[in-house]
Formats: structure tokens, sequence, C-alpha cells
């Protein structure tokens, strides 16, 4: 469904992805496991649409991504929720757009199941300043449910919570997964956590530029119980894996410092030069003020 | 208790200590009356009133209120055009600053929103705004005269209700007062984090419904310090304004009283300007207060 094929991005002349390859089954439900600031946020921008690639071909059902859609819904890691509407508002702000068809009552009934869906039914009429953190991450999953998107895209959608706050939401996303049945695709730094949602985990390894490594496939049944798992073989196994990849990527990291080297010393002078008269031409003892420019490989 | 003790210690009994202090350097600088009487060559006893001080001409605070108790004790009274109670007067002012402000609101928001939206338009149009910025109002007036030399509209009585002068003053009070507002809102636009931006781009929001539904909320706090910003100016300028043009007003009973050497008339006005700038910045930073906090 979602296709990336051989995508790279760079910032500033920094390359941030190298050759990433992605393919997403419908109804898949993809986790990707990344260091912080090793390029996960661009990589799920490049699929929603915020960002283009400089090379190579991001699409969906054939159809190039060009632009962000509601069919891509994206949840944000900051939860992005617009502090001036209530929590009722901002899901009607995105209803309102996407359903123009629908009748005033029907898009209503959406909203409210969508409220309902994420349990913040008496919480509907509040402004996301009077929310928890949860709770606004809540309505910022809500919101995006509520556009009927095809793929559902979170960047690190729970990082920013505390451990037991993200341990309920992820079993609340993983249960309302099983109702939807949509494409997710989860970016995360918590390998615990992508092993219990996804189907599927690929690490985003830490290379310079960073690329996909080998995906790891999660067989353990639904739905997973977070208690029963923490002794399951295959999750201990899992995990283990994923955390070896991660870290022996990391370790075989170089990188390339490129420095400006001045050296210290002066020519010697002509002294043959220097006479009464040539005292104002005369030149001032040289220096050699070449810089030298030199390449050194340092491991990190 | 204690802190109630303290809080009121704080917040009224030194800002009265601080304005006693000030009235007490007045009183020594201003000069006093000092009546004498006197036999002239013909026998005649005549009084002589001699000034005396650092300042001879400057009312001490107890003539300034004695000379001034009449416009303050019946602030609304009218007794001429130009003989007004001094509230009156404000609000003769007042209603011309809010004339003046609202164009400048009206022209001065959208272009705000123009130069933080695009940088092409702020890259052409910053040097032409930076020029016109610190002109005074002093010199817009005669601009705005000439410009509006035409207008005149008369009531049934043929009596005119709004002539150049009127234009001329709204014109410049505009003008003078909406830079504030400009830059601000501009500001604001730029400062518009990109995540909500995303956000509507996500949602794939129309061009208006990304403007009023983002983009002018999240810029209303920056918005608001510049109106405020604006209505401080808009209050400075009508004074100016007033004395040019001769408009009854505040400012024009100020230029008149200095004519007529009634100056103590001229320190309450100075005083009544102060004290009702300093109310609409208070009520305009109690709106801005509340724009804030969401």
């Amino acid at each position: 469904m979602i296709e990336i094929k051989n995508a790279s991005k760079s910032y500033d002349g920094t390359q941030v992805l190298r050759d990433i390859d992605l393919s997403v089954k419908e109804g898949e439900f993809v986790a990707i496991v990344g260091y912080s600031g090793s390029g996960k946020s661009t990589l799920i921008n490049l699929i929603s649409g915020l960002v283009r690639p400089d090379s190579g071909t991001v699409t969906m059902n054939g159809e190039p991504i060009v632009e962000p859609g509601p069919e891509r819904g994206l949840v944000f890691q900051n939860y992005s929720l617009l502090p001036w509407l209530t929590v009722r508002e901002n899901i009607d702000l995105a209803v309102d757009e996407v359903f123009r068809s629908w009748t005033k009552e029907e898009r209503e009934a959406h909203v409210t199941r969508h409220i309902e869906m994420v349990k913040l039914g008496p919480a509907a009429h509040k402004l996301p300043k009077e929310l928890s953190g949860g709770m606004r991450q809540r309505v910022s999953v809500a919101r995006t449910l509520a556009m009927n998107p095809k793929v559902l895209l979170m960047d690190e959608p729970l990082s920013a919570l505390d451990a037991l706050t993200r341990a309920t939401l992820q079993d609340e996303i993983a249960d309302i997964w099983l109702q939807n049945k949509t494409t997710v695709i989860w970016i995360t730094n918590d390998p615990d956590e992508a092993i219990l949602v996804a189907d599927r985990v690929i690490p985003l390894l830490p290379t310079a530029p960073a690329t996909l490594g080998k995906s790891i496939a999660v067989e353990l049944e639904r739905p997973r119980d977070r208690r029963a798992v923490n002794h399951d073989e295959r999750f201990k196994a899992l995990r283990a894996e994923l955390i070896t990849t991660l870290l022996d990527s990391k370790a075989s990291r170089t990188s390339k410092v490129s420095m400006k080297l001045t050296l210290p010393d002066i020519l010697p002078e002509n002294v043959e030069d220097v006479n009464a008269f040539g005292r104002w031409s005369r030149r001032a003892p040289k220096r050699r003020n070449e810089n030298k420019k030199e390449e050194v490989e340092v491991s990190v | 208790m204690k802190f109630l003790q303290r809080f009121k210690l704080d917040s009224v009994l030194l800002p009265l200590a601080a304005i006693l202090v000030c009235c007490l350097i007045w009183q020594m600088i201003a000069g006093k009356s000092v009546v004498s009487t006197k036999v002239d060559d013909w026998g005649d006893k005549v009084t002589v009133t001699k000034r005396l001080g650092i300042s001879k001409d400057l009312p001490t605070p107890v003539e300034t209120w004695n000379a001034s108790k009449l416009y303050v004790l019946e602030p609304f009274a009218k007794r001429g055009e130009l003989d007004q109670g001094i509230l009156r007067f404000s609000w003769l002012s007042l209603k011309l600053v809010a004339q003046g402000y609202f164009l400048a609101l009206v022209i001065g928001t959208p272009i705000g929103f123009f130069l933080g939206l695009s940088k092409r338009f702020t890259t052409a149009f910053d040097p032409v705004i930076q020029i016109l910025r610190p002109v005074s109002p002093l010199a817009w007036l005669p601009l705005g005269m000439i410009l509006f030399s035409g207008v005149q509209v008369m009531d049934a009585n043929g009596r005119t209700t709004f002539g150049a002068s009127d234009a001329a003053a709204l014109f410049t009070i505009a003008i003078c007062a909406m830079w504030p507002t400009v830059m601000n809102t501009a500001v604001g636009v730029r400062a518009v984090p990109q995540d909500y931006l995303n956000v509507a781009k996500v949602l794939k929001l129309s061009k208006s419904k990304t403007l009023w539904k983002v983009l002018v909320p999240a810029t209303l706090p920056y918005m608001f310090t510049g109106f405020r910003l604006s209505l401080g100016i808009a209050w400075l300028v009508i004074v100016a304004v007033e004395m040019l043009t001769g408009r009854p007003g505040v400012g024009g009973f100020l230029w008149q009283q200095y004519n007529a050497n009634s100056f103590a008339h001229i320190i309450l006005c100075i005083l009544a300007i102060g004290v009702i700038g300093y109310v609409l910045d208070r009520l305009m930073s109690v709106i801005e207060g509340r724009f804030k906090s969401v």
C-alpha cells in the first residue's frame, strides 16, 4: 500500500536518510524504532507528504505522494492540538473539512463516536490546556481517526508521556487498531513498545545517514497482555535481537569531522631587502597563513 | 491579615507616597503669590500681587485645584464650545480617537498579515514602512489637510458635521497609530508554530479556514499587543491634532488655555490626558491578558 523506493533526504547538505526502502501492506501494523534524532520524524514526514524526498519515490497505492492529505492521518509527537479550540472543536475541524458532503447530524454523531472511542466524553468541552498529556494525545488520536484515514501515521505518539500513561495508551491504541484494522506506521524510540504493538518492527539504523535495517516479524497473539508478554520467551528473543541490531549499528558508526588547522609558523625574512629606504615599503614578515584543511576520521 | 497589610502597603501606600513626593517637588518649584498693600503716591491704598519662586508663573497644586474645580466637579457641563467640563472634552477627544484607531486597526492588521505571510512583500515594503513609521503626527496633519481639503458633510441645518479638519485628524491618527499593529501582527504571523501549520496541511484546510481557524487565533496575542501600543499612540496623537486644528477636545482646550495664560488649566489637561491614557492602557492590557492566557 505504502511504497518507499530508494528515498534519500538531506537538510542543509547533511544527508539524513539514505536508500530507504519500505513496503507496507494494507492492514499491517508496522513499527519503526530508532534513536532520537536519527531521522525518524523525517521518515514519517516523507510518508505524510510534509517533506518531499530528494531522490527516490514515495507512493501510496501506486500514486506518488506529493502533499499531505487526510487519507494519511498523522498523529504528532507534541499532539499539535489547537489550544483555542475545545476537544470537540478540534475534532470538528478535521471532520468538517474531510466529510463536507455529510449532513450536520452525521458529522456530529461521527465526532461523538470518536470522542467516546478514546474515552473523553466528559472532557469534550474542555480546552487542551485543561487536559493531561495522555488525554491530549487521545484527542489527537481521535482527531486523526475521525478523518477515516487509510493509513495512520504515528510520530512518536507517546514519547512525551510518563511510563504508566504510556502503557495504558499503548493498550488502548492497540485495541482500537484491532477493531478498525487500518494500516498503521508507528514511529518510536522504545523497542518494547514497538514489539508490543506491531506486527512487524523495522529498526532505523543510526548510521549517518540513517538507513532501515532488516525487518523483524512479531508473531505474538493479539490481544497482547503486557504482564504475560514480559515472560514470553519469544518476546525476550525479539527484544534482544532488536536491541542488538540497534546497538551494533551505533557502535560501527563513524563520522567525518573536517576542521581548519592553522600552523603557527613564520617564514624566514630576506634580510637583504631591509635598508633605510626600504623600511617604508618593506613587507611585514611573512606568515604561512595557508590554512590546511584535512579530513580526519574519528570514530564516535 | 499580615499579607493583606503588606499588600495594601505595597500597592496603595507606596504609589500614594510617590504622588505626594511629586506634589511636594511641584510645590517647591511653583511660585507663590504675595499680596501686599501699600499707599501709592496719591494716598490711596492699593493691593499689589507679586509672584515669587523658582518658576514664578507655575501655579501651586492648591491654586491648580482651585482654578480647575469647576471643570472637574462638573465634568459634563457645557458652557460654550471651548468651555466644557473636562470629561466632556475628553469624551469628544475619545470619540475621534476611537474612529481613527478603528481605521488604524482595519488598515494595519491586513498589512501585518501580508508582511508576516510573504517574504517578498516584506522585502519590498519594509523600507517604505521604516521610513513612514518615525514621521511625527505634526508632519502628517498638514498633508491630511491638503488631501481632504474638499471633505465637507453637512447636516440638515447646513452646519458642517464632518469637515476637512476632522478628516485630516482621522487620517493623522490612523497613519500614526497603525505601525505597532502592523509590526506586531507581522511578527505574530511569523511566530505561528510550524506544528499548527502542519495540522492545517494534514487536514487540508482551505486557505480561508487556515486563516480564520489557525493563523488568526495563533496571532491574536501578538495582535493585541500591537492594538494596545496603537491605542497609546492614537491618544498621543489626538492632543497634537486638536492643538493644530483647534477642535474642541482635551488638546484643543489645553492650547486655548495656554493662549489665555490660564496655566492651571494646562496642568489639569495634562493630568486628564495622563489619567485617561493610563486607563485605556490598563483596559487594553486586561483584554490582551485574556488572549495571552489561551
